[in-house]
């Protein structure tokens, strides 16, 4: 794996955003232990100072000048002090009487002093160096006019404060670091199992349409990803596999009438001795020409209806008024060739969709029925108000469809082995299924003891549905439609 | 009757213009949008033809626009085989008809005709006569020779369509289309059976034949004259 992709990974910025907020809140955390600490050190330090101050100027009250500096000196004397202080002890004029700091401008009050010393033994200082100290003093003006001052070093204020900081560096980079190495890890494991989605789908492309992506069957995120990716993946494939046959299909189906045609005008050219022998050969390739026109129709309209784009044009269909427009048409049609067309419409039966296409599929059932029933034969249509959808059926006693080709007469060019020398594109139902599938419209096919029964559930238009679960006092269903009709 | 034809398949144009010359038609041909739409708005014409491809300006760009300047010549679109939907977007934009490619010219011809005679249509009539054959829209009543004849619905909707094109060819499908709203061909003898019903209806026991079979092309509705 490529380590510069995973600086670009999504985990990685997570990770790497995740620890820059860590590290951020370490830092304030560090931040203000260390002032908390630091105060806490002042405070202490000037307490000591003050007490000290405080018990000197009882000696000057007691004694004045002298008796402080006397103090003062049996304090510097003393060996093993407890506290490093400093004390300077001024006249009124400001010159020094006796103490360890040099002398200072009147003050008082608390100051900072600096002051340079020889540098104490152990220290990593050459014997002899100087070394510069910030000593924290308070001053007091004594009874006599002269100024106390006492102070102590703030070194070793300084250097706590210094190793609280240290440690603090270290506890920061650490954390940081911790996070990033997470980060990575996070990423990695993530990345490894995107990279097999990305290996998969990469094989696909290069052509291996069988792969799959590999689930682990966690029924996490990536596992649902995989799942999903996988069931369109069958999708497409069974898509494909269907294209691939129709487009076998249409080859097969135009390749005869073209031959056909072909054959008509070679023969004319080799036999025909007379005007009308042209005339007729052109008739009939006109004939052939139109067709196969007629199968390109067909395959165009079923492909445009089964984009869905007609969806939006959908709007309320007055089906019984459709159904009953189509009997009136048919019967006349089925009597013509001896069969009887009867009906049975229930009123006001409604659905959504597109009236156009609606028609033309119960149009091509309609005609489905007659052209494939003998004479005499009897086709009868419902339509009634279901309990969930409006049922339609339209039931021939002609030959009917063997149970085992009943799945397959709705794919483009499937025909009966009987049907195959009958005119007919092997379209028609292709077309009703296109249609039907727009709709949410689901079709059976059952036998009707003798021939065929189809059965269509069309989802009813809202406020249609049984009348029994209208709600009480609310309008009659299909009111519109009463305009729709006047409109027409 | 002169024709603006705006095509820019030079095959479909020849075809188009030498059939309508033939039948003693003038016709204006332009072979783009931009010159069509010149032509339309500056030319008066009986009917117009419109592609719905075309380079430049598009069919429908074409008649929104002489729509929008007022231009009422009647237009018959073009559409390509493909189109199902872009019939309705034609007729939305002011078209009056429209014709799928390949289209057999009878049918062209046809419709032509059936356009070109509309701007009379205008008046409201409620009785439609051919001959001694009346039609009276508000009694939904049809009589011959003061004779009554009893007609299914659909029976008087096509006698209607074939009466308000009286002298003129009808195709089947224009028959499908207005009289039986199928914008599809159906697999039946639909037209004939009804054409040989109503045909048995009005003209059975009647000196005159009104209703014809135009050989190849449709059916006519005319008296004898």
């Amino acid at each position: 794996m490529d380590p510069t992709r995973i600086l670009r990974t999504t985990s990685f910025r997570l990770g790497a955003l995740y620890a820059s907020v860590f590290g951020g809140s370490v830092i304030v955390l560090v931040a203000i232990i260390n002032w908390i600490a630091n105060d806490a050190m002042n405070q202490q330090l000037r307490a000591g100072i003050g007490t000290e101050l405080a018990a000197l100027l009882y000696r000057d009250r007691e004694g004045g000048a002298a008796n402080v500096a006397g103090a003062i000196e049996e304090r510097l004397q003393a060996r093993n002090r407890p506290t490093a202080l400093f004390y300077l002890l001024t006249d009124p004029a400001g010159r020094k009487i006796t103490g360890n700091l040099d002398a200072q401008a009147r003050a008082e009050g608390w100051l900072e002093l600096h002051q340079t010393f020889p540098a104490a033994a152990g220290t990593a200082h050459e014997p002899g160096a100087l070394e510069t100290r910030t000593i924290v003093a308070r001053a007091a003006r004594l009874t006599g006019g002269g100024t106390l001052f006492v102070g102590e070093d703030r070194g070793k204020v300084d250097e706590v404060r210094a190793a609280i900081l240290e440690a603090s560096a270290w506890a920061i980079s650490a954390a940081i670091l911790l996070a990033a190495i997470g980060g990575v890890l996070v990423s990695l494991g993530f990345l490894r199992r995107v990279d097999a989605i990305n290996r998969t789908s990469r094989a696909i492309i290069d052509g291996r349409l069988t792969q799959r992506i590999p689930t682990r069957g966690t029924g996490d995120e990536l596992d649902q990803l995989g799942r999903n990716l996988n069931e369109m993946l069958d999708r497409i494939q069974a898509l494909m596999e269907s294209v691939r046959q129709v487009s076998s299909d249409i080859a097969h189906d135009l390749r005869t009438p073209l031959s056909r045609l072909r054959q008509r005008l070679e023969a004319a050219r080799l036999r025909a001795t007379s005007v009308a022998d042209y005339e007729a050969t052109v008739e009939h390739a006109i004939a052939d020409a139109d067709a196969i026109l007629n199968t390109f129709t067909a395959l165009l309209r079923i492909a445009q209806i089964e984009s869905g784009t007609r969806r939006a044009a959908f709007a309320p269909v007055d089906l019984s008024e459709v159904f009953r427009s189509l009997v009136e048409t048919y019967a006349a049609v089925a009597e013509d060739r001896s069969q009887s067309l009867t009906s049975a419409i229930e009123p006001a039966v409604g659905t959504r969709g597109d009236r156009e296409l609606l028609t033309q599929m119960i149009a091509n059932l309609i005609e489905n029925a007659i052209r494939h029933a003998p004479a005499g034969a009897r086709i009868r249509v419902e339509l009634r108000r279901g309990d969930e959808a409006a049922v339609a059926m339209i039931a021939d006693s002609g030959p009917g469809i063997p149970p085992d080709q009943r799945g397959r007469v709705f794919e483009r060019f499937y025909r009966l082995e009987r049907s195959r020398t009958s005119p007919g594109s092997g379209l028609g139902l292709a077309l009703v299924a296109a249609v039907a599938e727009i709709h949410g419209i689901k079709i059976a096919l059952e036998d009707n003891q003798p021939g065929l029964r189809v059965v269509l559930a069309i989802p009813l238009i809202a406020g249609t549905a049984g009348a029994e679960q209208r709600p009480r006092g609310a309008p009659p269903a299909l009111a519109n439609y009463g305009d729709e009709r006047g409109a027409r | 009757m002169k024709i603006l034809l705006i095509e820019d398949d030079r095959e479909t144009a020849e075809f188009v213009i030498n059939g309508l010359r033939e039948h003693g038609h003038v016709v204006d041909h332009a072979p783009n949008g931009r010159d069509g739409l010149f032509l339309a708005a500056g030319e008066a014409y009986d009917v117009m033809i419109v592609d719905r491809m075309l380079p430049g300006l598009d069919g429908l760009g074409i008649v929104k626009t002489i729509r929008g300047a007022a231009v009422k010549t009647p237009v018959l679109f073009l559409t390509a085989m493909s189109g199902i939907d872009e019939r309705v977007a034609g007729l939305e934009a002011g078209a009056d008809d429209y014709l799928v490619k390949p289209f057999a010219f009878s049918e062209l011809l046809a419709r032509l005709g059936a356009l070109a005679r509309r701007p009379t249509m205008t008046a409201v009539e409620t009785v439609l006569t051919v001959g001694d054959l009346e039609l009276d829209l508000l009694k939904r009543s049809v009589t011959r020779a003061g004779q009554r004849i009893d007609l299914q619905p659909q029976e008087f909707k096509l006698l209607e369509y074939l009466m308000r094109h009286a002298g003129r060819v009808v195709t089947r499908t224009m028959l499908l289309e207005h009289v039986w709203g199928f914008h599809f061909d159906p697999q039946t003898t639909v037209v004939e059976t009804h054409i040989s019903r109503l045909r048995s209806k009005i003209d059975r026991g009647f000196d005159v034949e009104l209703l014809h079979t135009v050989r190849k092309s449709g059916y006519s509705l005319h008296g004898s004259d």
